[in-house]
């Protein structure tokens, strides 16, 4: 069972990120706020019982269950059809080579050019941007799975999909992120 | 030759793909350290007010576990809760057995005063079941 102090230890240690996380979904801080906070009182109402270890993998799974109950009240509320499942861009990356792109941003990541034409708060909001704009399920399983560091199991737990969707969609947003990134001159 | 034609494996590729994905994770992270002083404030706020929901249900818990959810209404608890639900029916068979055992004391009494007056009186016994006497009862007196 986790103490108050874990509990708050790892809300503290969570916050910010799941708030971010939201953020990229719904586009606006209050609703973000709300949604974060919503979940963290269902975190606390419903599982503060569990063992520490437990708590990232549930807030997460309630955090997105938070998340898409915001979107279905805003549907609701402006009777606006808006597709949250699975949507993709409509152009191809047929010709487009990762290991190119990374090749390429490796080279810019080398050279002192590219950190003194963007800086550093100017590469930061690029990238904040260029997530915010993937599709919603490709963004989900690539900040589950590669910001808060769960495995792909936990990845497809929480996201309600394969494990082999959570690998689709994890390729394809890191594909659209390079892409977008090296059209922009950033390197990583 | 163009990269584009370099043959890389798909383990290669999924190497280079988390390789660039957790460079731009980092770099999401740096980025939500700095979040404005009024969101910081508004999250401190939620954690509070999920902390607090979360010491209310873990106070409220425990009190129903042990006691039970009857102690819960009666606000009370322990043996004499046990007592006090026990000693009606004790009390009910208590009474359900002196009735019974008066009852059959009251049936013995009779019983034995009837004898001794059938044994005390001046007409013996026998002649009860004498025929004559049958006749006596049947014949109306004036």
């Amino acid at each position: 069972m986790a103490s108050d102090k874990e509990l708050s230890d790892f809300l503290k240690s969570a916050e910010k990120r799941a708030f971010k996380r939201v953020v990229y979904a719904v586009r606006d801080d209050h609703a973000a706020l709300d949604v974060v906070q919503d979940a963290m009182i269902r975190l606390a109402e419903k599982y503060a019982d569990r063992p520490p270890a437990e708590l990232p993998l549930l807030f997460q799974r309630i955090l997105s269950n938070a998340t898409m109950d915001w979107f279905r009240r805003q549907k609701v509320r402006n009777a606006h059809v808006r597709n949250f499942s699975d949507f993709e861009s409509s152009d191809s990356d047929g010709d487009f080579d990762i290991l190119e792109t990374l090749e390429s941003m490796d080279a810019l990541a080398g050279s002192e050019s590219a950190a003194e034409t963007v800086s550093r708060a100017q590469i930061m909001l690029a990238i904040e941007t260029e997530v915010a704009a993937l599709p919603a399920r490709q963004r989900e399983a690539f900040l589950l799975r590669y910001w808060e560091e769960l495995d792909v199991a936990e990845t497809a737990s929480v996201m309600g999909c394969s494990e082999g969707s959570v690998k689709t969609h994890c390729s394809r947003a890191v594909h659209a992120l390079a892409k977008a990134l090296q059209a922009k001159g950033i390197g990583l | 030759m163009k990269n584009s034609n370099t043959q890389v494996s798909a383990a290669v590729v999924d190497a280079l793909q988390a390789r660039l994905a957790y460079r731009i994770a980092g770099r999401l992270s740096e980025s939500a350290e700095t979040v404005d002083a009024d969101v910081a404030a508004r999250l401190r706020f939620a954690r509070e007010q999920a902390l607090a929901r979360a010491g209310a249900v873990r106070a409220a818990a425990p009190a129903v576990v042990r006691a039970g959810p009857s102690a819960a209404l009666l606000g009370g608890g322990g043996w004499w809760l046990k007592l006090a639900s026990v000693l009606p029916l004790a009390a009910l068979a208590g009474g359900l057995f002196l009735i019974q055992h008066l009852h059959t004391q009251s049936q013995i009494a009779t019983a034995a005063a009837i004898d001794a007056d059938l044994l005390t009186d001046d007409l013996p016994p026998a002649a009860y079941t004498d025929p004559g006497f049958v006749e006596f009862l049947k014949t109306p007196r004036e």
